[in-house]
């Protein structure tokens, strides 16, 4: 068991059947866990609660809202290091313990997939896409900018508090990190895909091409 | 003589008149927004009815004809419109998220 001022935060939509499982495994590694059930109408919130703190918005308000919600309980309630991961047990908890190693010396370490030959073709050109376009207007060298495992510190959290409420966030939080000049580390993870591959579709792709750009323009 | 597109656009005023009624019986409009509505649903009917009013505006600003005019002023109503909509729903998005994500953390630990 890690120090108690890390915190797990992990957002959950519709994800009763396989949250348990997420949050029985990252128990062994964080004691801190918050599971925002974003407008679920299965019962996650129910099996999260056995687990985890659950906080719970009444309607779905997406990704990036419901990360949000979890990380600023978290800085609230004296977190210092802020993990997050999925609820779809894409992720392994049992990487927790590797992102804390790398973060000393980083305010935020990124996880990043292999070369995920399920992943269906057009994902996978759209992720190399939004990936060189990050490195390109951004600077910051990671060879996967969509995958949601991550850690950070509470005062890097401050810094890349992002504003989109959808899967946008992920790119959101890179393009600040690259704007702040946060130091960052990446590490490689496994990435399972329990079920067909969910998560970011072609329009959010799109979606996140013209938000990079537009960071890029608008904001200081 | 009157043409189609006047009929139709003023059978289009009879009817968005109605339906302004409607939302100001239905409580929905106040009072002023009732009369606001009303009073520029009643200068479209009359617009399409007796189009010649506006020819000294027409002429004045060199428009062809009085259909161009109003074509124009359409497109330009429907985009302002636009984008009055996006300023407002984006306010309102931004909104209930916040109340959202507040009565999510209220009262927890």
């Amino acid at each position: 068991m890690v120090a108690p001022s890390v915190w797990a935060i992990i957002p959950a939509h519709n994800e009763a059947s396989r949250i348990k499982s997420v949050l029985l495994c990252t128990k062994k590694f964080v004691s801190n866990i918050v599971v925002v059930d974003d407008g679920s109408q299965d019962n996650t919130a129910q099996v999260s609660g056995k687990y985890a703190l659950v906080l719970k918005h009444a309607i779905n308000l997406g990704k990036g809202a419901a990360l949000k919600t979890g990380c600023d309980f978290a800085v609230a309630h004296g977190a210092s290091v802020i993990v997050v991961l999925d609820a779809d047990a894409q992720h392994k908890p049992e990487d927790i313990p590797r992102f804390l190693k790398e973060l000393k010396g980083a305010d935020i370490v990124f996880g990043c997939r292999g070369l995920n030959k399920k992943m269906p073709l057009i994902l996978r050109f759209g992720n190399w896409f939004i990936t060189s376009l990050t490195s390109l207007l951004y600077h910051v060298d990671i060879p996967d900018t969509q995958t949601g495992f991550r850690a950070f510190t509470s005062s890097a959290y401050k810094k890349i508090r992002w504003d989109a409420s959808d899967y946008s966030m992920e790119s959101e939080m890179i393009a600040r990190v690259g704007k702040q000049k946060l130091r960052y580390k990446k590490i490689n993870i496994e990435t399972l895909y329990p079920d067909r591959y969910k998560g970011t579709t072609v329009l959010d792709g799109i979606k996140i091409v013209l938000n990079l750009i537009w960071w890029k323009l608008a904001k200081g | 003589m009157v043409l189609g597109v006047q009929v139709a656009g003023v059978l289009f005023g009879i009817f968005m008149m109605y339906y302004t009624f409607l939302k100001y019986k239905k409580k929905e409009f106040s009072s002023s927004e009732y009369l606001c509505w009303m009073v520029l649903w009643v200068a479209f009917v009359l617009v399409s009815l007796f189009p010649n009013w506006l020819d000294p505006l027409v002429k004045s600003l060199n428009f062809v004809r009085t259909f161009d005019f109003l074509v124009i002023i359409g497109f330009l109503f429907i985009i302002g419109m636009t984008f009055y909509t996006y300023t407002i729903v984006n306010k309102n998005k931004k909104q209930v998220e916040e109340i959202v994500r507040t009565l999510a953390m209220k009262g927890k630990k």
